[in-house]
Protein backbone atom coordinates (compact mmCIF):
# COMPACT_ATOMS: atom_id res chain seq x y z
CA UNK A 1 0.00 0.00 0.00
CA UNK A 2 1.18 3.27 -0.83
CA UNK A 3 1.18 6.05 1.91
CA UNK A 4 1.98 9.18 0.72
CA UNK A 5 4.15 11.59 3.61
CA UNK A 6 1.36 14.94 2.89
CA UNK A 7 -1.64 13.01 2.83
CA UNK A 8 -0.25 11.23 6.43
CA UNK A 9 0.50 14.05 7.77
CA UNK A 10 -2.44 15.95 7.22
CA UNK A 11 -3.96 13.22 8.47
CA UNK A 12 -2.19 13.51 11.59
CA UNK A 13 -3.57 17.31 12.28
CA UNK A 14 -7.09 16.31 11.95
CA UNK A 15 -6.33 13.70 14.26
CA UNK A 16 -4.74 16.17 16.73
CA UNK A 17 -7.75 18.41 16.36
CA UNK A 18 -10.37 15.66 17.06
CA UNK A 19 -8.19 13.89 20.23
CA UNK A 20 -8.04 17.35 21.80
CA UNK A 21 -8.26 16.70 25.39
CA UNK A 22 -11.60 18.04 26.52
CA UNK A 23 -10.89 19.72 30.28
CA UNK A 24 -12.76 16.95 32.38
CA UNK A 25 -14.26 17.83 35.92
CA UNK A 26 -13.78 21.36 35.70
CA UNK A 27 -13.53 23.15 39.38
CA UNK A 28 -16.79 24.26 40.64
CA UNK A 29 -17.20 27.54 40.31
CA UNK A 30 -20.01 28.60 42.49
CA UNK A 31 -21.83 27.07 45.53
CA UNK A 32 -25.35 26.72 43.59
CA UNK A 33 -23.24 23.80 41.61
CA UNK A 34 -21.69 22.89 44.04
CA UNK A 35 -25.06 22.20 45.84
CA UNK A 36 -26.68 20.87 43.05
CA UNK A 37 -23.38 17.88 42.56
CA UNK A 38 -23.98 17.37 46.48
CA UNK A 39 -27.91 16.98 46.11
CA UNK A 40 -26.65 14.28 43.03
CA UNK A 41 -24.67 12.72 44.62
CA UNK A 42 -26.94 12.39 47.40
CA UNK A 43 -29.80 11.18 45.03
CA UNK A 44 -26.85 8.48 43.52
CA UNK A 45 -26.45 6.71 46.82
CA UNK A 46 -29.93 6.92 47.57
CA UNK A 47 -31.16 5.10 44.96
CA UNK A 48 -28.59 3.11 44.87
CA UNK A 49 -29.38 1.78 48.75
CA UNK A 50 -32.68 1.05 47.45
CA UNK A 51 -31.67 -1.02 44.48
CA UNK A 52 -29.52 -3.06 46.75
CA UNK A 53 -31.60 -3.48 49.28
CA UNK A 54 -34.47 -4.53 46.93
CA UNK A 55 -31.86 -7.30 45.31
CA UNK A 56 -31.06 -8.16 48.79
CA UNK A 57 -34.66 -8.99 49.85
CA UNK A 58 -35.46 -10.96 47.24
CA UNK A 59 -32.10 -12.62 48.09
CA UNK A 60 -30.10 -11.98 45.33
CA UNK A 61 -27.27 -9.58 46.96
CA UNK A 62 -25.22 -11.05 48.98
CA UNK A 63 -25.92 -9.65 53.15
CA UNK A 64 -22.84 -7.49 53.16
CA UNK A 65 -23.06 -5.77 49.97
CA UNK A 66 -26.81 -5.02 51.07
CA UNK A 67 -25.05 -4.07 54.71
CA UNK A 68 -22.86 -1.95 52.42
CA UNK A 69 -24.83 0.46 50.87
CA UNK A 70 -27.11 1.08 53.56
CA UNK A 71 -24.53 2.00 55.53
CA UNK A 72 -23.64 4.76 53.15
CA UNK A 73 -27.36 5.68 52.69
CA UNK A 74 -27.21 6.45 56.20
CA UNK A 75 -24.20 7.97 56.11
CA UNK A 76 -25.53 10.21 53.06
CA UNK A 77 -29.21 11.16 54.65
CA UNK A 78 -27.12 11.92 58.14
CA UNK A 79 -25.39 14.33 55.58
CA UNK A 80 -28.07 16.09 54.24
CA UNK A 81 -29.99 16.34 57.31
CA UNK A 82 -26.78 17.55 59.15
CA UNK A 83 -26.28 20.58 55.62
CA UNK A 84 -30.12 21.13 55.98
CA UNK A 85 -30.24 22.28 59.71
CA UNK A 86 -27.34 24.21 59.30
CA UNK A 87 -28.99 26.03 56.48
CA UNK A 88 -32.25 26.81 58.34
CA UNK A 89 -30.48 28.10 61.32
CA UNK A 90 -28.75 30.35 59.32
CA UNK A 91 -32.08 31.60 57.90
CA UNK A 92 -33.61 31.60 61.42
CA UNK A 93 -30.63 33.90 62.55
CA UNK A 94 -30.86 36.20 59.75
CA UNK A 95 -35.41 36.51 60.42
CA UNK A 96 -34.39 37.11 64.02
CA UNK A 97 -32.17 40.61 63.03
CA UNK A 98 -33.48 43.83 64.07
CA UNK A 99 -34.65 46.01 61.28
CA UNK B 1 -16.64 9.11 47.60
CA UNK B 2 -14.96 9.87 51.08
CA UNK B 3 -11.99 7.67 52.39
CA UNK B 4 -14.70 6.63 55.26
CA UNK B 5 -17.19 5.08 52.44
CA UNK B 6 -14.26 3.45 50.83
CA UNK B 7 -13.32 1.63 54.02
CA UNK B 8 -16.83 0.82 54.43
CA UNK B 9 -16.89 -0.89 50.72
CA UNK B 10 -13.22 -2.81 51.43
CA UNK B 11 -14.61 -4.46 54.64
CA UNK B 12 -17.85 -5.39 53.27
CA UNK B 13 -15.57 -7.28 50.37
CA UNK B 14 -13.69 -8.87 52.87
CA UNK B 15 -16.30 -9.86 54.77
CA UNK B 16 -17.76 -11.40 51.31
CA UNK B 17 -14.39 -13.13 50.56
CA UNK B 18 -14.30 -14.78 54.36
CA UNK B 19 -17.93 -15.91 53.73
CA UNK B 20 -17.15 -17.25 50.54
CA UNK B 21 -14.08 -19.18 52.22
CA UNK B 22 -16.53 -20.68 55.25
CA UNK B 23 -18.82 -21.99 52.61
CA UNK B 24 -16.28 -23.92 51.06
CA UNK B 25 -14.81 -25.04 54.25
CA UNK B 26 -18.38 -26.41 55.29
CA UNK B 27 -18.95 -28.10 51.93
CA UNK B 28 -15.35 -29.89 52.85
CA UNK B 29 -16.60 -30.84 56.06
CA UNK B 30 -19.78 -31.80 54.55
CA UNK B 31 -18.22 -34.47 52.12
CA UNK B 32 -15.91 -35.40 54.68
CA UNK B 33 -16.75 -39.50 54.08
CA UNK B 34 -17.64 -39.05 50.48
CA UNK B 35 -15.36 -41.49 48.45
CA UNK B 36 -13.37 -39.99 45.90
CA UNK B 37 -13.85 -36.25 46.90
CA UNK B 38 -10.94 -33.78 46.96
CA UNK B 39 -11.29 -30.78 49.57
CA UNK B 40 -11.44 -27.79 47.61
CA UNK B 41 -9.51 -24.34 48.58
CA UNK B 42 -9.80 -20.30 47.28
CA UNK B 43 -7.37 -17.90 47.05
CA UNK B 44 -7.75 -14.37 47.65
CA UNK B 45 -7.00 -11.59 45.17
CA UNK B 46 -6.56 -8.04 45.06
CA UNK B 47 -9.05 -5.81 43.30
CA UNK B 48 -9.20 -2.23 41.97
CA UNK B 49 -12.73 -1.09 41.09
CA UNK B 50 -12.10 2.01 39.11
CA UNK B 51 -15.64 3.61 39.06
CA UNK B 52 -15.36 4.04 42.38
CA UNK B 53 -11.50 3.92 43.21
CA UNK B 54 -11.52 1.04 45.91
CA UNK B 55 -8.98 -1.56 46.25
CA UNK B 56 -11.08 -4.81 48.16
CA UNK B 57 -10.27 -8.47 48.34
CA UNK B 58 -12.32 -11.01 46.00
CA UNK B 59 -12.00 -14.76 45.96
CA UNK B 60 -10.13 -16.33 43.51
CA UNK B 61 -10.76 -19.39 41.51
CA UNK B 62 -11.88 -22.64 43.49
CA UNK B 63 -9.05 -25.22 43.20
CA UNK B 64 -8.94 -28.69 44.69
CA UNK B 65 -6.84 -30.31 46.60
CA UNK B 66 -4.38 -32.36 44.46
CA UNK B 67 -2.79 -34.68 47.59
CA UNK B 68 -3.56 -38.46 48.19
CA UNK B 69 -6.95 -39.96 49.21
CA UNK B 70 -7.35 -41.83 51.63
CA UNK B 71 -7.20 -45.66 51.20
CA UNK B 72 -10.35 -46.94 53.62
CA UNK B 73 -9.82 -50.77 54.50
CA UNK B 74 -13.82 -52.13 54.30
CA UNK B 75 -14.26 -55.05 52.45
CA UNK B 76 -17.88 -55.07 53.01
CA UNK B 77 -18.37 -51.71 51.04
CA UNK B 78 -20.28 -51.89 47.37
CA UNK B 79 -17.22 -49.46 46.17
CA UNK B 80 -14.53 -52.08 47.62
CA UNK B 81 -12.19 -53.14 44.78
CA UNK B 82 -9.99 -56.98 44.97
CA UNK B 83 -7.71 -55.85 47.93
CA UNK B 84 -11.12 -54.92 50.13
CA UNK B 85 -10.45 -51.27 50.38
CA UNK B 86 -11.77 -47.97 48.30
CA UNK B 87 -10.55 -44.60 48.36
CA UNK B 88 -12.16 -42.22 50.43
CA UNK B 89 -11.78 -38.32 50.43
CA UNK B 90 -8.64 -36.05 51.17
CA UNK B 91 -10.41 -33.86 54.14
CA UNK B 92 -8.56 -33.57 57.24
CA UNK B 93 -11.47 -32.54 60.06
CA UNK B 94 -8.62 -30.64 61.86
CA UNK B 95 -7.86 -28.65 58.88
CA UNK B 96 -11.13 -27.64 57.96
CA UNK B 97 -12.14 -27.27 61.68
CA UNK B 98 -8.82 -24.60 61.91
CA UNK B 99 -9.48 -23.04 58.49
CA UNK B 100 -13.03 -22.38 59.50
CA UNK B 101 -11.94 -20.60 63.12
CA UNK B 102 -9.69 -18.23 61.06
CA UNK B 103 -12.11 -17.58 58.25
CA UNK B 104 -14.30 -16.62 61.78
CA UNK B 105 -11.97 -14.13 63.32
CA UNK B 106 -11.28 -12.41 60.07
CA UNK B 107 -14.65 -11.65 59.29
CA UNK B 108 -15.20 -10.51 63.06
CA UNK B 109 -11.98 -8.17 61.88
CA UNK B 110 -13.46 -6.82 58.87
CA UNK B 111 -16.87 -6.45 60.68
CA UNK B 112 -15.31 -4.18 63.37
CA UNK B 113 -13.13 -2.03 60.61
CA UNK B 114 -16.80 -1.69 58.84
CA UNK B 115 -18.26 -0.67 62.19
CA UNK B 116 -15.51 1.62 63.67
CA UNK B 117 -15.27 3.43 59.88
CA UNK B 118 -19.06 4.08 60.15
CA UNK B 119 -18.89 4.87 63.78
CA UNK B 120 -15.93 7.90 63.02
CA UNK B 121 -18.06 9.16 59.94
CA UNK B 122 -21.18 9.20 62.12
CA UNK B 123 -19.59 11.11 64.65
CA UNK B 124 -17.57 13.58 62.75
CA UNK B 125 -21.55 14.77 61.33
CA UNK B 126 -22.54 15.13 64.83
CA UNK B 127 -20.20 17.92 65.01
CA UNK B 128 -22.40 19.79 63.02
CA UNK B 129 -25.59 19.24 64.72
CA UNK B 130 -23.94 21.14 67.77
Amino acid sequence: MDIKATLASQLYSQVQAVAKPVPQDAPVRNAGEAFRTAATDFMETLRQGEETAKLGLAGRADPQAVVEALAATELAVQTAVAVRDKVVEAYQEILRMPV
Amino acid sequence: MSDLERTMAASASGMAAQAARIRLTTENIANADTPGYRRKTVSFEETFDRTRDTRAVATGPVELDRSELERIYDPGNPLAGADGSYLGSNVDLVIEIADAREANRSYEANLKMFDQARQMASSLLGLLRR
